[in-house]
C-alpha cells in the first residue's frame, strides 16, 4: 500500500475510534452524574450513598485500554509495514513498534497525569467507605479527575495523529522525489524530529494548556477532598488532624524567624555599638571651627 | 534492491547487520547493567566539609585542589527546584572542581530537603534568612566585609534580591542560567522554548493557592514533570533509545546514569516561597518591574552597584536568554558583563565546551575585579 494511504487510512482508523470511545465514555460520566445528582436531592443527608457502578468504570477503563492496546497494535503494523518487500526482523519491528507506539505518548505527555495521580491517590475509596458526604465529594472528584484526563488524552491523541500525518507526508514527498531513507537510524530520526514540533505545537495551543490546567485543578480538587475525609477521621479518633500539624509548622516557622531576628540583633548590637562610639569620638574634631 | 518508490530502502543485508548489532549492544549492555550498583553512581564527590547549618539548610566549604588565588570567597547558592549538585556532577564535568583548580575559595549552600512542615518557609526566609546567615558566617570566617556570590537559576534569582537589599556584603556578583524577566520568553518565538513561563501564566492564582494547599509544597516529581513535558520527545526516547546508545559503553553509561540521578533528585519546593516564584515572578513578574518584596523591603535593581557576570546559555529553553539578559538594563552598576554559552540550561554545565569555558570565565572575571 502507498505510504501515505496507508498512514491516512491508521489515523482516520484510529482517530475513530478514539471518537467513538469518548463519546461512550462522555456519555458514562454524565449518566454518573446525574444519578450523583438525584442522589443529593432525594437521599437523607448521611444516607449510604451506593450508587456508584464499579462494573460500568471497570468496563470504561477496559474499553480505553482496549483502544490503546488497538492503536499500539496498528502503529506495530505501520513499524511492519516500513520494512517493505523484506522478511521483517522482530528485534527491529519490537524496536520501531515501541518508537511508533501512540501509547508512548499517552504515557509520556501523560506524565503529568501520573504525577497527579500518584499525589492525588492517598487512601482507597474502601478505607472511607462509611463517611457518606465526604466519600461522595471524594468520588466526584476522582471522577471529575477521570474526566478531565480524558480530555487531556484527546488532545493528545490529535497530536499524535498530526504527527502520524505528518510524518506520512514526508514519506511521500520523498518517495516522489525518489529519495529513500537507507536506515532505521534515518527513519527514526525523521519520525522524532516530526513528532517533536508536533507535540512542542501542541504544548502552546490553548486547548493543551486548557485540558493541562483542568486536570490540576481536578486532581487539587480530589486531594483537597481526601483531605477532609482524613480531618473526619482524625478528629473522630483523637489524631491530630493536617490542619492542626499546619497550624504546628507555622507556629514553629515564625518562631524560628523570630528567633533568627534575635540572634542577629544580638550580633549586630556590638557592631552597631562601636560604630557610635566610634561616631562620637569622631564627633569634637568634625566640629571643630574650619 | 527495494522499489525506487519506496520511502524506505533498506537493503536485507543491512537490516540484519543494524539487527546483530543491537543485539549485541543490547547483551553487552545488560551485562553491564547487572554488574553495575547504585553506590558505584556517585555525585558531588568533590570534598567538602559542613561549616555551619541551621535548620534543614547546611554551608559547606570545598577542600583547595590548588593555591587560593581569588579572594574573597565564592558562596555559591542554587535554588529550591534541584540542587547545587548539578555544579558537581562529576569529576570531569564540575564547575566546582574547575572553579577550585583555578584558585577559587569556594562554599555552597545546601536547602536540604523541605517537605511539608517546611510549607511557611517564604523566599523572604531564604533570601534574607539563610542566605544572609551563609553570607555573615563566610566573611566571618575570612574575616571580610564582603564574599563573592554565585547564583544557579532560581539561585540566581535569590543572589540578585540579596544583593539589592544587601549591597554592602557583596563583593562581586554572577549568576548563571537565572530569569529576571519572567515575562521576556515572549520577545523570541523559539518552538519549545519557554514552556513553563507560558504554562504558568495559564493558570488562575487560586489554582496555584489550592495546590499548595492540597500538597503543602510544590512537589518535586510535579516540577520533574513540568520538565519533562519540556522535552517531550526525548523523554519518551530517553529509556529506549538514549539508553540503548550508550548502555554497552561504561564510562557513557555511567554519566547517563550520574545524570539520571540528579534528576531523581528533586526536592520539595517549600509551599509559601512556591506562591512567591510562580504567583509574584511567573505571574505578576514584579522582579524586573522593582515590585517584588522581601521582608517589607523592595527589590530595587538599581540598589545592585558591585560588577556583575550574567551568565546564560544560548539555548536555554527552561529560562530562554531574554528573560535573564534584562537585567543589564536594570542594574545600578556600569560593570555589567555577559558571558552567552553554547548549549541549554543543564548543558552549560555538564556540556564539554561550555563547562570549560563557564569555570575559566567566571574565574578570569572574578580575578579581575578582586
Amino acid at each position: 500500500m502507498d505510504p501515505a494511504q496507508y498512514m491516512k487510512a491508521l489515523a482516520e482508523l484510529w482517530g475513530q475510534g478514539g471518537q467513538s470511545f469518548m463519546a461512550t465514555q462522555q456519555n458514562l460520566l454524565r449518566d454518573m452524574a446525574e444519578r450523583f445528582n438525584k442522589a443529593g436531592e432525594n437521599a437523607p443527608a448521611g444516607a449510604p450513598a451506593n450508587l456508584f457502578d464499579p462494573a460500568a468504570m471497570t468496563q470504561a477503563n477496559e474499553a480505553f485500554g482496549r483502544l490503546w492496546s488497538s492503536a499500539a497494535e496498528l502503529s506495530q503494523t505501520f513499524a511492519r509495514n516500513l520494512q517493505q518487500g523484506k522478511e521483517p526482523d522482530p528485534l527491529v519491528s519490537g524496536l520501531l513498534g515501541r518508537i511508533f507506539d501512540p501509547s508512548a505518548w499517552f504515557a509520556g505527555s501523560e506524565g503529568m497525569d501520573a504525577a497527579l495521580n500518584r499525589l492525588a491517590q492517598g487512601p482507597r475509596l474502601a478505607d472511607i467507605w462509611n463517611t457518606e458526604r465526604q466519600m461522595l465529594a471524594v468520588f466526584n472528584a476522582w471522577t471529575a479527575l477521570r474526566r478531565r484526563s480524558l480530555e487531556h488524552n484527546t488532545v493528545m491523541l490529535e497530536a499524535w495523529l498530526a504527527a502520524a500525518r505528518s510524518f506520512a507526508k514526508l514519506l511521500n514527498e520523498k518517495a516522489d522525489r525518489k529519495e529513500a531513507l537507507g536506515s532505521w537510524r534515518e527513519v527514526l530520526a525523521l519520525w522524532v524530529e516530526t513528532a517533536n514540533k508536533v507535540l512542542l505545537e501542541t504544548q502552546r495551543s490553548e486547548p493543551y494548556l486548557k485540558s493541562q490546567r483542568e486536570l490540576l485543578k481536578a486532581s487539587t480538587d480530589l486531594r483537597l477532598a481526601q483531605q477532609e475525609v482524613a480531618e473526619f477521621y482524625s478528629e473522630m479518633f483523637g489524631y491530630p488532624t493536617r490542619a492542626e500539624l499546619d497550624d504546628v509548622h507555622k507556629a514553629l516557622t515564625e518562631l524560628r524567624r523570630e528567633v533568627r531576628a534575635l540572634e542577629r540583633a544580638g550580633r549586630d548590637r556590638p557592631a552597631r555599638k562601636a560604630r557610635r562610639s566610634g561616631a562620637a569620638r569622631a564627633a569634637p574634631s568634625e566640629e571643630k571651627p574650619s | 534492491m527495494s522499489k525506487p518508490d519506496a520511502p524506505v530502502q533498506i537493503e536485507p543485508e543491512q537490516a540484519v547487520a543494524e539487527a546483530a548489532e543491537l543485539g549485541q549492544k543490547l547483551a553487552r549492555g545488560a551485562e553491564l547493567f547487572a554488574k553495575l550498583r547504585d553506590d558505584e553512581v556517585k555525585i558531588a564527590t568533590t570534598p567538602k566539609d559542613e561549616v555551619w547549618r541551621q535548620d534543614k539548610v547546611t554551608l559547606h566549604h570545598y577542600r583547595p585542589l590548588a593555591p587560593v588565588k581569588v579572594a574573597p570567597p565564592v558562596l555559591i547558592a542554587y535554588g529550591l527546584i534541584g540542587r547545587y549538585t548539578m555544579a558537581d556532577l562529576q569529576e570531569d564535568r564540575s564547575l566546582v572542581r574547575n572553579l577550585l583548580k583555578l584558585g577559587v575559595d569556594l562554599y555552597v549552600v545546601d536547602w536540604g530537603n523541605p517537605t511539608r512542615a517546611d510549607r511557611w518557609l517564604t523566599l523572604d526566609d531564604y533570601i534574607d534568612g539563610y542566605l544572609d546567615e551563609c553570607v555573615r558566617e563566610v566573611a566571618r570566617r575570612h574575616k571580610v566585609d564582603k564574599v563573592n556570590l554565585l547564583g544557579i537559576c532560581e539561585g540566581g534569582v535569590f543572589t540578585t534580591c540579596y544583593a539589592a537589599l544587601h549591597p554592602d556584603t557583596v563583593k562581586n556578583m554572577v549568576i548563571t542560567i537565572t530569569p529576571i524577566d519572567f515575562h521576556a520568553d515572549t520577545e523570541q518565538d523559539r518552538l519549545g522554548h519557554g514552556f513553563i513561563n507560558l504554562w504558568t501564566r495559564s493558570l488562575a492564582p487560586e489554582d496555584i493557592d489550592r495546590l499548595i494547599e492540597a500538597h503543602g509544597t510544590l512537589p518535586g516529581e510535579f516540577m520533574g514533570s513540568v520538565f519533562s513535558m519540556m522535552t517531550p520527545m526525548r523523554t519518551l526516547m530517553k529509556y529506549n533509545l538514549d539508553m540503548l546508545e550508550v548502555m554497552d559503553d561504561e564510562k557513557k553509561f555511567l554519566n547517563f546514569l550520574r545524570m539520571e540521578k540528579w534528576i531523581a533528585d528533586r526536592p520539595h519546593h517549600p509551599g509559601e516561597a512556591a506562591k512567591q516564584w510562580l504567583k509574584d515572578l511567573y505571574q505578576d513578574n514584579k522582579l524586573i518591574n522593582n515590585a517584588f518584596v522581601i521582608n517589607g523591603r523592595t527589590v530595587n535593581l538599581s540598589d545592585i552597584t558591585m560588577p556583575v557576570l550574567n551568565v546564560f546559555a544560548k539555548d536555554d529553553h527552561i529560562i530562554p536568554p531574554a528573560t535573564s539578559q534584562a537585567l543589564g538594563a536594570k542594574v545600578g552598576t556600569k560593570d555589567y558583563s555577559e558571558l552567552p554559552l553554547p548549549g541549554g540550561h543543564v548543558g552549560v554545565f555538564v556540556g564539554g565546551k561550555s563547562q570549560a569555558l563557564l569555570g575559566s570565565g567566571i574565574a578570569k572575571w572574578l580575578a579581575e575585579r578582586q
